[in-house]
């Protein structure tokens, strides 16, 4: 741990010169993401939760990309059902490595739920 | 304004919700190509019922619900590639059962 410490402290490789075919996959119909030693930051910031979060939604294939808001709802505002919503949670799952139980998806129908619900999750990366 | 309390689901819709989440699930861990086959099939079908089943018919509906359940533990074995539909329109009897 402490030699990769050391290393992350002189090995700073900017995003562009990554070869962009090498990709974490994340939701199928999602942009790839480049990730590059990236756990060594613990918690992700409410921005970067936000940005994945919107990201994830705008490429939705049900959704136009200009109506979607970090305050949007689902089924009220992007006219989705209520089986898209349970599509729409998974994607973020996968977007964010998570599992979210039944109970907790159920609840989650717009962006900014989406949102706070990630952000206080101790295990999203 | 903060969060609203969540949707106000009935046990009936929260368990169908539950269903295609569990035929989602079930289908990542298939192949890529069998996983888009199976959620190709599961939305068309969740979605025709959606349309055209009555929502007071709950007689139907826990039917095709258990129907569904059956077949997503199948779908659960490694045996299991894929699954085709058994698209039965409701029949005026199942419907006036309701």
């Amino acid at each position: 741990m402490a030699l990769r410490a050391a290393l992350l402290r002189h090995v700073r490789v900017p995003l562009q010169t990554l070869n962009p075919a090498v990709t974490l996959t994340g939701p199928k119909w999602g942009p790839p993401h480049l990730r590059w030693m990236s756990s060594h930051d613990d918690h992700l910031t409410k921005n970067e939760v936000t940005d994945r979060v919107l990201s994830v939604v705008k490429c939705f294939p049900k959704v136009d990309p200009s109506t979607v808001t970090p305050d949007v709802h689902f089924q009220k505002d992007l006219g989705l059902d209520s089986l898209d919503n349970v599509e729409i949670v998974m994607a973020l799952e996968e977007e964010f490595k998570l599992e979210i139980p039944d109970k907790e998806a159920d609840k989650i129908d717009s962006t900014n739920l989406a949102i706070e619900y990630i952000y206080n999750h101790p295990m999203a990366s | 304004m903060g969060a609203s309390s969540g949707p106000r689901l009935s046990g009936m819709q929260r368990q169908v919700l539950s269903l295609y989440r569990g035929f989602l699930r079930a289908a990542r861990l298939k192949s890529a190509e069998d996983r888009h086959k199976i959620e190709s099939l599961v939305s068309n079908e969740f979605r025709h019922n959606a349309n055209n089943v009555d929502r007071k018919n709950f007689l139907y509906i826990e039917y095709l619900v258990r129907r569904g359940r059956k077949q997503l533990d199948q779908l659960k074995s490694p045996d299991t590639v894929g699954l085709s539909a058994l698209n039965m329109g409701p029949s005026s009897s199942i419907c006036s059962a309701g």
